[in-house]
């Protein structure tokens, strides 16, 4: 019953998160269900799981995605579909429908683990799965180049235009210009990285 | 020793945010493509005498010490691992030149690094896990790569990609989870033999459904492909170049081949739902591209049905049709990030990607006109270009298996590829030349380099087929005929 209960809360919090215009009101949506299922890690016996979904998605990642809601300023002329709003509930009707009818018949197909790969959490962590460990520090090293990259100051601003070359631009075309190759207005900068309008670049 | 397949470039890729601090150009041009050419040179030197056996699994060292990281080599994991490091190359040398307008020329390089780190870790994983932290690595470069111009439509194009690919992962990683309650073990070895012991075929059905869609997603195979026309046309042209090259083979067509044939088993099922999907993606990506009027949209189309090619060879099952999608899946590497490094010097030298405003420019940009020419007609199958041989074994190996109402579609389909190759070649390249294009110069050195290179390649591979399917493809194919008897053969590794 304790199970049904936290997995209602989870779903429920989780669909709020989807619905909710007010992105603040969604992100701690959001972090609500994560603590649901946290709980549910813990009553699982899933220790480390529970400790890294608390701590992790429901508290760094709130703080982050609450941080970058403080930094947007608000767009009241964003018109956004509301077609999601109808579609939503079929999706996810046809999706419960489908959970009750197959998932059940399919885990009670699973037989008991045989050999399952075990050991201490440290044990699996460091000394079996190594290779993951290098493939995590290949992740979290892209998340940072990404953000390096993205939020980069343009040559420009930096004051170290590049000199144009040979990069001949033909008579009566516009000014392509590093703007008309990165496909961008001039001075959007990171104000579209932030979903802010442009205000030129006096941000930079 | 393989693992430096992996750390080299994920070294590299740490060290060039800071090479970047003392040299903004030169050192990172150098690095990086010394880089690649070091990864193409062992590929082919050190690593190919060690799948001469059939295949290895190779422990990694970290100053002496053994580490738990096996790695699988073997003439599968080789031919990728060798097309990922020539595309890489080629497209290094492109940047050069290319990327000298975007800015922070090191941190992109860093990027195509681990994107690069992520696609050769991928391709030698042992276990399933392995392979699902790998795409991630892939794919989160692929996203800020594709943003790198950090345009609207970059952007745009960039959150697409990223929402649908995290779609995918999540049915890659439940089927992971399925599996791994199944058989207690991720691993290629313990998961054959897990499988073989158990009597879950409808678990196994449900499992393989989540992987297709999963990698399907990944390889943008019809019905999962909106993501593509969009994320690929926006990158720069080498990232362009990179994700239809090598980036949607690897993470989509690679992993759900090594795991269809080698771990699961290729069923009638699945050869059926991957002939469809084979002859839907042909269609519906030759259709789709007939109509594009941007010529890095329509080469993004083009991607979707040449896919298809590939995913058809690998359904019918058969050695030949194995090696004839091993064969596509080499020459669209080849000929796709050579059409998409063309479009990116067009788009260079003219600030335009729309093919009704082009016209005559082979007379100002012969290079690319010329070398454009060579892969329009390799990809639409004209002898004796390399894309015919590859597109007339995979009619051959149809017509074998008896299902020749799909080797006339085949046919068909490479008709209208044809037809459209022919319009862009038309429109962009022919007639008389506009006015304002007059000015227009041809792509500087680096860039027009990096496309005779490719086009060379096509050409060559053309010519001396039998070298390239005795010398690369002939190992893969038999690593893929062998089924699951080759993840049988590492258990316990």
């Amino acid at each position: 019953m304790l199970h049904l209960s936290l997995l209602i809360g989870l779903v429920a919090f989780s669909i709020l998160a989807v619905l909710i215009r007010d992105l603040l009101k969604s992100a701690i949506s959001l972090a609500v269900a994560s603590v649901f299922l946290a709980v549910l890690f813990f009553e699982m016996n899933a220790v480390y799981a529970g400790v890294f979904e608390v701590s992790v998605v429901a508290g760094l990642i709130t703080v982050l995605f609450i941080t970058a809601i403080a930094l947007t300023r608000g767009d009241g002329d964003v018109v956004e579909s509301r077609r999601h709003l109808a579609v939503f509930p079929l999706f996810f009707l046809a999706l419960a429908v489908i959970d009750i009818l197959v998932m059940k018949r399919l885990l009670g197909r699973i037989p008991a683990m045989v050999n399952p790969e075990s050991g201490t959490f440290a044990d699996v962590l460091w000394n079996q799965r190594t290779f993951d460990l290098v493939g995590q520090i290949g992740a979290i090293f892209a998340g940072v180049l990404a953000v390096l990259a993205l939020f980069r100051r343009g040559e420009k601003d930096a004051g170290h235009e590049s000199p144009r070359g040979d990069a001949p631009l033909a008579g009566g075309q516009p000014p392509a210009g590093d703007a008309a190759l990165m496909g961008r207005q001039p001075h959007t900068g990171d104000a579209a990285l932030m979903g802010r309008q442009p205000q030129g670049g006096s941000h930079e | 020793m393989i693992f430096l397949f992996i750390i080299v470039p994920l070294v590299m890729a740490s060290l060039l945010p800071l090479v970047g601090k003392i040299s903004k150009r030169f050192l990172p041009d150098l690095l990086a493509n010394a880089t690649m050419l070091f990864l193409l040179v062992y590929a082919v030197v050190s690593a190919r005498p060690l799948v001469a056996g059939g295949g290895v699994v190779q422990q990694a060292f970290w100053f002496g010490a053994p580490l738990n990281i096996r790695l699988l080599l073997d003439g599968f994991s080789l031919f990728m691992l060798f097309t990922i490091s020539l595309v890489s190359f080629t497209v290094t040398l492109y940047s050069i030149d290319y990327m000298e307008h975007y800015g922070a020329k090191a941190d992109y390089y860093a990027l195509l690094l681990l994107m690069i780190a992520g696609m050769n870790g991928l391709v030698l994983a042992s276990d399933l896990f392995n392979i699902y932290i790998f795409l991630e690595v892939a794919a989160i470069a692929s996203y800020a790569l594709v943003a790198f111009g950090r345009g609207h439509d970059e952007l745009e194009a960039s959150f697409k990609y990223l929402m649908l690919s995290a779609v995918a992962s999540a049915f890659i990683l439940l089927s992971i989870a399925i599996i791994f309650a199944l058989t207690g073990g991720v691993s290629f070895g313990t998961v054959a033999h897990g499988l073989e012991t158990l009597n879950v075929r409808f678990v196994v059905g449900f499992c393989s459904a989540l992987f297709l869609m999963g990698f399907g997603l990944k390889a943008a195979l019809v019905p999962f492909h909106s993501w593509l026309p969009d994320a690929h046309p926006s990158a720069p042209a080498p990232i362009s170049a990179m994700l239809s090259g090598v980036l949607i083979k690897v993470s989509g067509v690679y992993a759900m081949m090594r795991v269809f044939l080698n771990v699961f088993g290729l069923t009638p099922a699945l050869t059926t739902i991957l002939s469809i999907l084979g002859i839907a993606s042909i269609f519906v990506g030759a259709l789709a591209a007939l109509g594009q009027n941007d010529i890095k949209r329509m080469l993004a189309y083009s991607s979707i049905s040449q896919i298809g090619y590939v995913v058809l060879g690998f359904a019918i099952g058969t050695p030949l049709g194995i090696l004839g999608g091993l064969f596509h899946l080499f020459n669209h590497a080849l000929f796709k990030s050579l059409l998409f490094l063309n479009a990116g010097a067009i788009e260079r030298s003219t600030g335009t990607r729309s093919l009704d405003k082009m016209g005559g420019l082979a007379k100002v940009m012969p290079v690319t006109a010329g070398t454009s020419a060579v892969g329009s007609l390799s990809i639409a199958g004209v002898p004796p270009l390399n894309g015919f041989w590859s597109k007339l074994l995979i009619i051959i190996a149809l017509v074998q298996a008896k299902m020749v109402a799909l080797a006339v579609l085949a046919v068909l389909g490479s008709v209208v590829t044809l037809w459209y190759y022919l319009v862009l070649q038309h429109q962009a390249f022919f007639g008389k030349l506009n006015e304002s294009w007059k000015a227009v110069k041809e792509a500087p050195f680096w860039m027009s380099a990096s496309t005779i290179l490719l086009a060379l390649l096509c050409i060559a591979v053309g010519l001396a087929f039998p070298v390239v399917i005795h010398s690369w493809l002939q190992p893969a194919a038999d690593i893929l005929g062998k089924g699951v008897g080759v993840a049988m053969s590492f258990i316990g590794f």
